[in-house]
């Protein structure tokens, strides 16, 4: 494929998704980007930001197929990998597996704080190995898969929040902000009118193998040395104590308990990638691992309890470690 | 990868970088000359400078130059090593030139191998629109930097400082001899009709100045003679200019009397401390006694008594005092001045005179309590035998012979003649007489002095 196709494609995509979800500019283009990536997204809002909207509307724009879970405490994980089903089968009786919601290009795991930890770990394997296993036998998800789970930050009773295992398999982590007033005023000329406006789809239903050459196409983009090795050295940075021979600052060292995992440069560099080329570039520059340095390694920093006390944010940090680290 | 196999292979945008690395090379090499030639050829001045002065040798001279610019060399290079950019920095300079987005950076750092080729012709394509923005001659000239303009001038100021203080520190170091001042005096003189004959004369005295065989006291004396001469021309001469040139002629001449003083005072205390011969003005026979009396063991009698003598006299026992023997200290003493006291059969007749004065002045000098107890000899009887030193007797050291010590002055004062020593007995007539020696004298011999020999020098402070 070629780079100006991939660009193409993706700005079609981008504002038409861009039509139905009003602001979240950033967000719409990082959960892209994420996509042909083939990482998995969470986002993190107060209910009503339209995060639903937002993977329903990717899903629907990209033609590929979209299921939605609802995350509650009892939910089990059969009700979301599938099970063993009796059927009866010209006289014959056997069991049949029956594939649960998990089997989709794009899944929306709904407030998945809230299930069970045996749950949410049902999802794990799915999300990291892109398969499930059910009585002894893996299942194998179709290509392309995407989870997109949301969370609310406010609502914390009767929740069960992410293990860092398990957020640590999230490519991104999205905050999605409350509009500001003109885009409020914009949503609801679109939302409360006589037409609303739906998503068109962009690809053809057909698309596995576009959306595979567009993922391809993301790995094969440049990077330079220099740039690899300020991607390292950020990552260092966040290392607290200097782990393996990072140098942590003073923020590091005060607030931060682990530093991010090598899943989070890999997410900053195939992040900077998809960043270089739906900007129209074949290879990364400095600005484009600035650009998704935060999503790609706020939710891998485990902040101790002095900066939740303070109200230190990862960002805030992450910042400071920005400034740190310079350039080659 | 070697940077010539890749400007073969990589075509013109990446060029642009290797090129702009190898010009911030050259310009870091240019910092570094700049910064460290001006020092190593202000020491290069130096080391000529100072060969030019005579103040070194040509072998340390062209040491010096060697070490310099072996110094500077290598600061040089240790200068311009670390400051040799590097190709991304390089590229990244030729990015922000640009406006491009880490294009250059990318093409020059990243393994081609590796790359797709369509994505690499596409980052070329990319990269040859921008690279028109870049001219390296206009976007990166060089520049000369502050610490240079230092160098330079820092230099400068060194080399000039050396420039001009070199001969005002060489004419403190090796002045115009006396000498040669008084040839040019007596050049100048020779142009002045009416001090033609004084020219003469000034030039013969250069000449006998720079003689090393000639003794510093005849020195003296022949400055004296022309000083005076001199002086009496002064007197005589009306017209400015000579007067001003009869000036300048006296004060060198004063000059030089007092470096030949000096010269006699410094060659005596020299002899002295050297444990060398006294000299003395004696016939040779003197000379030989008074070589026995600095303790060369002559197995003359006489001789080792002088030799004890002189060794207290060194020792400070006799005239010093010592705490055991007080009494017979003051008696010695006492005897001493009752012998200068007496007329010196062997001296001018100025010499009571002037050794009184000097006796005045030494008493000022010395403590005044033991002075006054010196002079006022007590009424007792002598010490007892127990306080007598070995070779002491009753009357003093035993079998002693006596020396009249002569001060360079009296000695100058001899040669010079009698109308000098007439003037001076004249002028010092209100002199009282004075202990010549510190040596005890026995009380029966208070002029026994047989010899005359100059007082050493160190002990001239005592006597006077």
């Amino acid at each position: 494929m070629e780079p100006e196709r991939f660009q193409e494609t993706f700005k079609r995509l981008e504002s038409e998704i861009q039509r139905v979800i009003v602001g979240h500019d950033e967000a719409i283009r990082k959960v892209l980007i994420a996509f042909f990536a083939g990482g998995h997204i969470l986002l993190e809002g107060v209910p009503g930001l339209g995060k639903t909207l937002l993977v329903k509307s990717l899903s629907h724009a990209l033609g590929i197929s979209f299921k939605r879970i609802q995350f509650t405490p009892d939910l089990m994980p059969s009700d979301i990998v599938g099970t063993e089903v009796l059927t009866d089968n010209n006289g014959r009786r056997e069991f049949q597996f029956k594939q649960g919601p998990i089997f989709a290009h794009v899944v929306l795991a709904d407030e998945i704080n809230r299930a069970t930890p045996k749950t949410q770990s049902a999802v794990l394997e799915a999300m990291e190995e892109k398969q499930v296993t059910v009585f002894g036998e893996s299942h194998i998800l179709e290509s392309p898969f995407m989870v997109l789970a949301t969370q609310n930050p406010i609502e914390l009773e009767g929740t069960y929040p992410l293990p860092e295992a398990q957020l640590d398999r999230f490519f991104f982590k999205l905050l999605v902000a409350p509009p500001a007033p003109d885009q409020l005023r914009e949503i609801l000329k679109r939302t409360t009118g006589a037409d609303v406006s739906e998503c068109a789809m962009v690809l053809p239903n057909d698309s596995g193998k576009l959306v595979n050459d567009m993922k391809l196409l993301l790995r094969q983009v440049m990077i330079a040395p220099p740039i690899e090795d300020y991607v390292v050295r950020l990552v260092h940075a966040t290392q607290a104590n200097g782990q393996n021979g990072g140098a942590a600052n003073t923020s590091v060292k005060q607030f931060i308990r682990f530093g991010s995992s090598p899943r989070g440069a890999q997410a900053i560099i195939l992040g900077a990638k998809g960043n270089a080329l739906a900007e129209g570039r074949v290879h990364v520059s400095y600005e484009d691992v600035e650009k998704v340095i935060s999503a790609a390694l706020r939710h891998r920093i485990i902040l101790n309890f002095q900066a939740e006390a303070e109200n230190v944010s990862a960002d805030q940090i992450l910042v400071e470690v920005m400034k740190q680290v310079k350039r080659n | 990868m070697a940077p010539s196999s890749n400007l073969v292979e990589r075509t013109r945008p990446e060029t642009v970088v290797f090129r702009l690395s190898a010009q911030l090379g050259n310009h870091a090499l240019w910092d570094a000359l700049l910064f460290f030639i001006p020092p190593v050829l202000a020491a290069l001045c130096a080391a000529f400078l100072l060969l030019q002065g005579a103040w070194v040798s040509q072998v340390v001279a062209s040491a010096t130059a060697v070490i310099a610019v072996g110094l500077g060399a290598l600061a040089v290079t240790l200068r311009y090593r670390p400051r040799i950019p590097k190709l991304p920095q390089a590229a990244q300079l030729v990015d922000q030139r640009a406006g491009a987005k880490d294009h250059f950076l990318t093409l020059a750092t990243i393994d081609l191998a590796n790359c797709p080729e369509p994505l690499l012709s596409r980052l070329r394509q990319d990269a040859e629109e921008l690279v028109g923005r870049v001219e390296l001659a206009r976007d990166f000239p060089y520049k000369v930097k502050t610490p240079m303009y230092w160098s330079t001038g820092s230099s400068l100021v060194a080399l000039l400082l050396l420039y001009f203080l070199l001969p005002v520190a060489g004419a403190m170091i090796h002045p115009v001899s006396i000498s040669q001042r008084l040839r040019e005096l007596a050049e100048k003189m020779a142009q002045a009709p009416r001090l033609k004959e004084l020219a003469e004369p000034l030039k013969t005295l250069a000449a006998k100045l720079e003689d090393a065989k000639i003794h510093p006291e005849q020195k003296q004396v022949a400055v004296q003679e022309l000083e005076q001469k001199i002086a009496e021309r002064r007197k005589q001469e009306e017209e400015k200019n000579n007067r001003d040139l009869l000036s300048q002629a006296a004060d060198e001449l004063k000059g030089a009397e007092q470096q030949q003083s000096a010269g006699g005072q410094e060659q005596q205390k020299n002899q002295s401390q050297g444990g060398g011969n006294l000299q003395s003005n004696l016939p040779k026979e003197g000379q030989g006694e008074g070589k026995q009396s600095q303790g060369s063991g002559g197995a003359d009698g006489e001789g080792k008594m002088s030799a004890q003598s002189s060794k207290d006299m060194e020792q400070g026992k006799s005239a010093q005092g010592n705490p055991k023997e007080p009494d017979q200290d003051k008696n010695q003493q006492h005897q001493g001045d009752a012998k200068v006291n007496q007329p010196d059969p062997n001296r001018p007749g100025k010499e009571p005179d002037k050794d009184r004065a000097e006796k005045g002045q030494g008493g000022s000098k010395e403590g005044s309590g033991k002075n006054q107890a010196s002079e006022a000899p007590p009424q007792s009887a002598p010490p007892a035998e127990r306080f007598y030193q070995a070779g002491e007797g009753k009357d003093g050291i035993k079998g002693a012979r006596y020396v009249t010590v002569q001060l360079p002055e009296d000695v100058a004062a001899e040669s010079k003649g009698e109308s000098k020593a007439t003037k001076e007995g004249i002028g010092n007539r209100g002199r009282s007489q004075v202990p010549v020696s510190n040596v005890p004298l026995p009380a029966h011999l208070p002029n026994a002095a047989t010899e005359k020999q100059p007082m050493p020098l160190e002990y001239r402070g005592i006597i006077r």
